[in-house]
């Protein structure tokens, strides 16, 4: 596989082990992962480069996950937002689905449930591409 | 007592004992909701289990959501436990309120170190103690005292006594400053470590524990009869030795005289804080509150040969080979990797035949000196040169070693010394980690699948995940129980909590029935034994002593062994290192261990309650003791309506409907038609079935025994009269129904629904009036009609008491129909059991009617 197709993946979550775990289960499926524990860290990186998929906690210090996930779809609408969250309520999943959100997954959850939500979020950036190409 | 209860149910009427009490209706919803909230617990403590499969992805805040939700599902149900019997349990506060401050101290991070003993003698230390004594202790002694190895002789001083000793010089406050400035990078670790060091050596042992170490060292004294006693003086921290090894990360002094013990221990603890202890907890994440140091305290081993035994070769697991390193002397410079040693590769398999052997010139070896520590002397020519390890002790080793790992269920990093009288000490086991191998392994398994015999695949539910091999052993009661063997795989019908016993010692439980949110699946998690329940087939299919390899993650049963499983359950996981799964696990060990096993036990209340699971075990137990106490009390309610049910055997019974038991009530006669009591109707199916009550003649046999029976005790005797009400109290999936038949006393209490947890029948029968062993001997008949098939029965005297728990609904409804057959057919029993000859006897006519597969129709 060349470099440049492999789908690059952003997580934001201030529970290190979410992160670590997922970055660690994500890489092996051949993803390239970068983790953030601070909102503000993500925030900043999110303003130097886009991320193909981003996965993001919702409750955080600093700025909250809603808008965080609101920035990052201004700046680069075809990236994908994947919600984890501990505090799933039907108004935040109805928030975040208003704001284009492709999945929402409560914690916990399964890592094949996140390994498929990102699979499936793939799917629809490729042919997303190649309907532009 | 029985006959106190016997006189209060025969004078209830006049008593009326609760007559002022809630009604029967109020009661009934609470014991309801003590059953939901009995579920909910279970399946919350499953669910929480769950998350340390590795499947989930968990956070801090689930575990503190988690315990919330559990913290309030067993508050309530020990409210409304309280409600039906006020006041009765009010040591139930206390437990709950102490197991629930541990989990909170848990969960904001503070080290929460079990009471106990300052100091514990290894003959009281199992693996259940790894948190007093340290996990190096809790093996050591786990193996000497349940594997019969030999081990040095010694003691633990437990995590208690670290908690003492830092409280009494106030080391807390004084250590936390430091490490939190080394955590943010402002100390180094040198100055940090130096500085804690320094605090620990200038404190004093209190009081309390130097006596209790004096103690314990005049009981090794006694046990030597050596002159001067020397020690080996070990840490065994939390942690250390588990799936991080911490090891050579502590300190061990060798050969130390025992009154140097007290600087030994200071010693120790403050190897807990040395650089590279600090910098390994950093790397792995272990939280600096994580620090709790216990101590190995043994008799030191005059070792003449010493060494390291990997039970799997790390380096090529596939080989199945056994690595041995030895030396002469002790074994220090071989587990510090000081010098080189001897190596000896051995076959796992028996006869552990010798597969390679390097053997290198020994020029010196490590002793211990004459007046304590150790010095290094040469070794004599002869023997430089020589083997260390004899091939008879080579066999030794390896059947120790694999005995071991199937013990541990993991390869084993075993230390050994063979003293001067040539016999062999194994003086450490921790878990062999063999991580960097495991990727190869896993590739192989669909090949070496391919080649083996599944017996069945896809049946019943996993209820714990993991691989066991071994061979098959019924179990039918709980003789069986007693003799099962170490490293079987546990087969049975139904589902017990008696299997706790065992469980430890099984490769892996399948059972016929049973859910896999019950008590025993809780058990099994506790202690990770791979299990399948509800196969519907196990005990028809497998075959005693068979070997059979169980795969409790695809869900298949294979003939004989098959290795690849076996390595890929080595797999470590890196995430089993993590803190998280640590502070759940350790918050879990509040939660669901289950201590109170036997209700009969004097320990079988709320005193002895330690986890959650304990306390709701106790609560669902009372709840129903207290149902079927108040049916005793208070058979009128004036909110239930009483009617009589028409029966075509003179039996008087009334009913109460509490909710839904019965269609519309037309007069205050009932048919049996209008049961819709799922229970009910499963009762009067039974105690209607042919011949049962009538009667006319079955067979043969059976006719001549009843005519024999009704010439002397007519049923017109059986009439209820003056001994007092018949009464059912019932609902949709719930009665209870007591009955007064001849000089029997009968109490049924039986929830059936599609929950199978819900479900249970409750069968008491006490009997009076002629001598005690007529009573006795119809008591044992019942007793043996019941666990025939499948009751769990005590018996006391005249009492029986059976229960039967967690089959689905349509079993149940056949085991509450027994019970009615039952109670038709004993009603009839009484002055006739003469000689023993007839217990058998009476037990074959029932089985012929129980056979009987008619209906009352």
């Amino acid at each position: 596989m060349e470099e440049v197709s492999r789908t690059s993946i952003l997580i934001l979550d201030d529970e290190p082990i979410v992160c670590k775990r997922l970055k660690s289960a994500l890489e092996k499926k051949g993803y390239e992962v970068e983790i953030f524990f601070r909102s503000a860290d993500a925030f900043k990186r999110v303003s130097e480069r886009n991320f193909d998929i981003v996965i993001t906690d919702l409750k955080m210090e600093g700025l909250d996950g809603m808008t965080f996930l609101t920035e990052v779809k201004k700046r680069s609408p075809r990236t994908e937002v994947i919600v984890i969250t501990g505090f799933a309520t039907m108004e935040t999943a109805k928030e975040s689905f208003q704001k284009g959100v492709f999945d929402f997954l409560a914690k916990p959850f399964k890592l094949a449930e996140i390994q498929d939500a990102v699979e499936r979020a793939e799917k629809k950036i490729k042919e997303a591409r190649s309907k532009t190409a | 007592m029985q006959v106190g209860k016997w006189a209060r149910s025969v004078l209830h009427p006049i008593l009326g004992r609760r007559a002022k009490g809630p009604s029967f209706i109020d009661v009934f919803s609470k014991f309801q909701t003590i059953l939901g909230l009995n579920n909910k617990i279970l399946d919350l403590m499953a669910e929480m289990g769950d998350k340390l499969g590795g499947d989930y992805i968990f956070d801090k805040q689930y575990i503190r959501s988690a315990c919330g939700q559990m913290a309030d599902y067993v508050y309530k149900l020990i409210y409304n436990l309280d409600t039906i019997a006020p006041h009765k349990y009010l040591g139930l506060y206390d437990a709950f309120s102490k197991i629930n401050s541990e989990i909170e101290d848990e969960l904001e991070g503070k080290i929460v170190i079990p009471e106990s003993e300052l100091v514990m003698p290894y003959t009281l230390v199992s693996r259940d103690f790894s948190d007093v004594v340290g996990a190096k202790n809790a093996n050591l002694a786990e193996i000497g005292n349940f594997l019969r190895v030999r081990i040095p002789e010694g003691f633990a001083i437990t995590t208690m006594a670290f908690k003492t000793y830092m409280d009494h010089n106030d080391l807390w406050s004084q250590i936390k400053p430091l490490t939190d400035a080394w955590s943010k990078g402002d100390m180094k670790t040198r100055e940090v470590s130096s500085k804690i060091q320094t605090l620990i050596m200038k404190g004093s042992l209190p009081a309390d524990l130097k006596k209790q170490l004096r103690k314990a060292l005049e009981g090794l004294a006694e046990d030597q009869s050596r002159e001067r006693l020397f020690l080996a003086i070990r840490s065994s921290a939390w942690g250390e030795d588990t799936e991080s090894t911490f090891a050579g990360q502590f300190l061990s002094l060798l050969n130390r005289p025992a009154e140097n013990l007290f600087d030994a221990y200071k010693e120790i603890l403050a190897s807990a804080y040395s650089q590279n202890a600090m910098e390994y907890r950093r790397e792995r994440g272990f939280s600096e509150q994580e620090v709790v140091m216990a101590v190995a305290c043994q008799i030191m081993v005059d070792a003449s040969v010493s060494g390291v035994m990997y039970t799997l070769d790390p380096q090529d697991p596939q080989s199945e080979v056994m690595v041995v390193s030895a030396t002469w002397g002790l074994g220090a410079p071989i587990v510090s990797g000081e010098t080189a040693a001897d190596q000896f590769k051995i076959a796992c398999e028996p006869p552990h035949e010798v597969k390679g052997l390097k053997i290198i010139r020994k020029a010196r070896r490590m002793v211990p000196g004459d007046g304590g520590g150790t010095e290094t002397v040469p070794v004599p020519d002869a023997l430089q040169t020589k083997a260390s390890l004899t091939h008879e002790q080579l066999t030794e080793l390896a059947e120790h070693g694999i005995m071991i790992e199937r013990y541990f269920k993991k390869p084993q990093d075993v230390e050994f010394a063979y003293d001067s009288g040539g016999r062999l000490y194994i003086l450490q086991a921790r878990p062999l980690n063999i991580e960097s191998q495991t990727a190869k392994l896993v590739c192989d398994i669909p090949s070496t699948l391919k080649k083996a015999h599944a017996l069945f695949s896809g049946k019943g539910d996993i209820a714990q995940e993991g691989i066991g091999i071994g061979k098959v052993f019924l179990v039918k009661n709980d003789e069986d129980l007693e003799r099962f063997p170490e490293g079987a795989v546990l087969v049975a019908r139904n589902t017990s909590p008696r299997f706790a016993k065992v469980i430890r010692k099984a490769a892996a439980v399948l059972t016929d029935v049973g859910s896999p949110i019950g008590h025993m699946a809780t058990i099994a998690r506790e202690f990770r034994v791979p299990t399948i329940v509800n196969t519907g087939i196990a005990t028809r299919v497998l075959k005693q002593d068979q070997e059979i390899t169980v795969d409790a993650e695809e869900n298949v049963i294979y003939e004989g062994k098959v290795k690849a499983l076996c390595y890929y359950e080595f797999v470590e996981e890196p995430f089993e290192e993590t803190y998280e799964y640590r502070l759940l696990r350790r918050i879990l060990k509040k939660i669901s261990p289950l201590n109170l096993l036997d209700p009969l036990d004097r320990k079988f209340s709320p005193r002895y309650c330690k986890t959650f699971h304990d306390i709701t075990r106790f609560i669902h137990e009372k709840a129903v003791e207290e149902i079927i106490e108040l049916s005793y009390y208070s058979p009128k309610d004036a909110k239930a309506q009483s009617l009589h049910l028409e029966l075509p055997v003179p039996l008087d019974l009334v009913l109460i409907d509490i909710g839904e038991g019965l269609e519309v009530a037309r007069s205050k006669k009932v048919a049996i038609g209008d049961i819709r009591s799922v229970p009910m109707q499963a009762f009067v199916r039974g105690l209607l079935s042919p011949g049962a009550w009538s009667t006319e003649p079955m067979s043969v046999d059976f006719g001549g025994f009843m005519s024999s029976l009704t010439r002397t005790f007519s049923s017109s005797l059986a009439t209820p009269r003056y001994i007092g009400q018949n009464l059912a109290v019932l609902s949709l999936n719930y009665v209870n129904i007591s009955l007064r038949l001849g000089y029997h006393f009968n109490l049924i209490d039986a929830y059936v629904s599609e929950n199978i947890n819900d479900n249970y029948a409750y069968f008491r029968f006490l009997g009076g009036v002629t001598d005690l062993s007529r009573r006795s001997r119809r008591a044992r008949l019942v007793g043996e009609i019941l666990t025939m098939n499948d009751f769990r029965v005590d018996l006391r005297g005249d009492l029986v008491v059976a229960r039967i728990k967690k089959l689905g609904m349509e079993e149940m409804k056949e085991k509450v129909k027994l019970i009615g057959i039952l109670v038709a057919f004993t009603r009839q029993l009484d002055v006739q059991m003469v000689n023993d000859d007839q217990v058998d006897r009476f037990v074959e006519v029932f089985k012929t009617l129980s056979a009987d597969k008619g209906t009352m129709q």
